[in-house]
């Protein structure tokens, strides 16, 4: 394992049509570590994940797997290194969790070279990484959110990429499956996957993330260590919204908390630390 | 369950070879059926006349089937099929285009025209159907809008058909399995046996493709290109067989609809579906011979009375938005 990064983006510009999104952005997303993306809605961190995974093709600008140009690569290559989970993907009606799982090996199946042993390992490994084992032959329709959603994650781990990005995967699931999400993510790194995920909640960000990119309006605002970056003045002018930074009593970690009071509410003695 | 539904359609066909007003032995008619000579009545009956009429319809069914499991998975919705985007009226307008200035009724003579109708319709489809890529619903829109376009055109080009040959050019627009001979079977077979692999290479992606296109994308595929191949080959599929027997009605649309039911499968299922085509447009086929006695009312009759109704059923099950 080595401490260069892998993947880069290069003065990376992303538009939908006229409308630019992303304004000459660049980064290194650090090997084997976290790397959330947060930001306002609209502030282009769904469109810079798409645009770091070859979805969106740059008005300008470079994206960079290995040192190579990653729209001048075959895109079945760049899938065996880098997976991608989009957000709100299809389950095919009455699909079994093994079978959705399966469809990760896309990119390592080819006309001659049909399903083969390797490819059932895969699957069995990221079933039982995301704890559904015992759910695998159930219809995927049938799973509560938080399992749907480890079942796109598993398809993403079969993938075997070393480089796994995940659009909001936290999105739609109750407080715990956040957790188990996340957790799950956390233990990706700790194995040496390089994750970038795009997160909504900034205390989870702070709480998971080794290395927190903070954007706002299309620009990375800061970037770094969570606690260094997420200070009230970056985190409100970012959201536009007065806040104050309190430390997480469980992890130490950056917690965001607004100072306007709810009309009618009286507000709480001061009792900072 | 491919292989229950292979094997029904095997029974199908020697069962339509061996019915009939005239009749000859099961022997006799499987000898005939793979050409060999009966001396008997056979030769002639089962080996002239059913064998060519049956097989054609068996391979058209195949044809249509294919060209209908590519196009519901393309767009993502079991309404899709070659009869609802336009793509059968594309491959009509040809063909009548072909009797209008021709005025050759032949198979072999409309085959090029229909196929390059059913093109025609398919690139009006991709382009109306895209906003920088295809859109399943869009498509599916712009589909029905290629659709009267290409049955206004038809009508058009009836009524400046010489009254001679209306008839003839009337004949083939409802779809008819009537006299076929083993050179229409030799077309069918050569088209399935292009058609049909390509459609089974290409499922596997369409199956992901079927997941979103980003997810798709992200796995190493090009949707974008998965989607107009795939089009394409249907369009050619379509055209193929309505140049062999005219357009048949929904054959395309209920088919895979039904293989995906009977075999459960997520997502498309070609081999399954284009088994269940050929099932069923053999069975319409035999139900056209024989039901109303000597009428021999034309195939594509029959397959829109088992379509239409099976078209109500969907829409009625789906309460709203079809998905």
């Amino acid at each position: 394992m080595t401490d260069e990064s892998r993947l880069t983006a290069q003065n990376l510009t992303l538009s939908y049509g006229d409308a630019r999104v992303v304004h000459g952005v660049s980064l290194e997303i650090p090997p084997a570590s976290v790397t959330a993306i947060v930001g306002p809605n609209g502030c282009g961190k769904s469109t810079l994940l798409r645009g770091l995974a070859r979805l969106h093709a740059p008005a300008s600008g470079t994206v960079l797997l290995d040192g190579r140009d990653i729209h001048e690569r075959s895109t079945k290559d760049v899938a065996r290194e880098l997976g991608i989970l989009p957000q709100s993907p299809l389950a095919p009606g009455g699909i079994t969790v093994r079978d959705l799982v399966g469809r990760g090996r896309t990119p390592h199946l080819k006309a001659l070279r049909p399903w083969q042993d390797a490819d059932t390992r895969a699957v069995t490994d990221a079933l039982r990484a995301t704890g559904l084992t015992g759910l695998a032959e159930r219809p995927v329709d049938s799973l509560s959110g938080g399992q749907r959603q480890r079942a796109w994650i598993a398809l993403a781990l079969a993938q075997q990429t070393e480089l796994l990005l995940l659009d909001e995967p936290t999105t739609f699931l109750d407080i715990a499956h956040q957790y188990e999400v996340l957790d799950l993510v956390h233990g990706l790194a700790a194995n040496g996957r390089t994750v970038v995920v795009v997160l909504h909640d900034l205390a989870q960000a702070a709480r998971y993330a080794d290395h927190l990119v903070l954007m706002s309006a299309g620009l990375i605002l800061a970037r770094g260590n969570p606690s260094e970056v997420l200070t009230a003045d970056r985190v409100g002018a970012a959201f536009g919204l007065p806040v104050t930074v309190v430390t997480d009593p469980v992890t130490g970690t950056p917690l965001i908390v607004p100072t306007g009071v709810p009309a009618g509410r009286p507000q709480a003695k001061e009792k900072t630390a | 369950m491919t292989l229950v539904i292979g094997a029904a359609t095997l029974v199908l066909v020697v069962f339509s070879l061996w019915t009939g007003t005239v009749s000859v032995t099961l022997p006799d008619t499987l000898r005939a059926a793979v050409g060999l000579h009966t001396g008997t009545a056979a030769d002639f009956i089962v080996g002239q006349l059913r064998a060519p009429r049956v097989y054609t319809a068996a391979l058209v069914g195949a044809l249509l089937a294919a060209s209908g499991a590519l196009m519901q998975s393309i767009a993502r919705n079991p309404l899709a099929s070659p009869d609802l985007l336009g793509i059968s009226a594309g491959a009509t307008a040809g063909a009548v285009g072909c009797i209008f200035v021709t005025q050759n009724t032949s198979s072999l003579a409309l085959a090029p025209w229909a196929i390059l109708g059913a093109l025609v319709a398919a690139v009006l489809v991709i382009v109306l159907g895209s906003r920088g890529r295809l859109e399943p619903f869009r498509m599916i829109i712009a589909g029905i809008g290629v659709n009267f376009v290409g049955t206004a055109v038809v009508t058009l080009i009836l009524t400046k058909i010489p009254d001679n040959i209306v008839p003839q050019a009337y004949a083939w627009i409802v779809g008819s399995t009537n006299s076929r001979t083993w050179e229409h079977v030799r077309i069918g077979a050569i088209a399935c046996l292009v058609i049909v692999p390509i459609a089974l290479m290409l499922a596997r992606g369409l199956r992901v493709l079927e997941m979103g296109d980003d997810l798709a994308a992200g796995l190493g595929l090009r949707p974008g290109r998965l989607r107009f191949v795939a089009l394409t080959v249907s369009a050619v599929a379509a055209g193929l067989a309505a140049a062999l027997v005219g357009p048949i009605a929904f054959i395309a649309l209920v088919a895979p609809a039904i293989a995906r039911r009977v075999t459960r499968s997520p997502g498309i299922s070609v081999a399954a579906s284009v088994l269940m085509g050929a099932a069923l447009t053999v069975f319409a086929d035999l139900a056209a011979r024989e039901l109303l006695g000597s009428a021999q009312l034309p195939v594509g009759l029959y397959t829109s009375l088992i379509g239409g109704p099976y078209l109500i059923y969907l829409i009625v099950r789906s309460k709203g938005a079809f998905e």
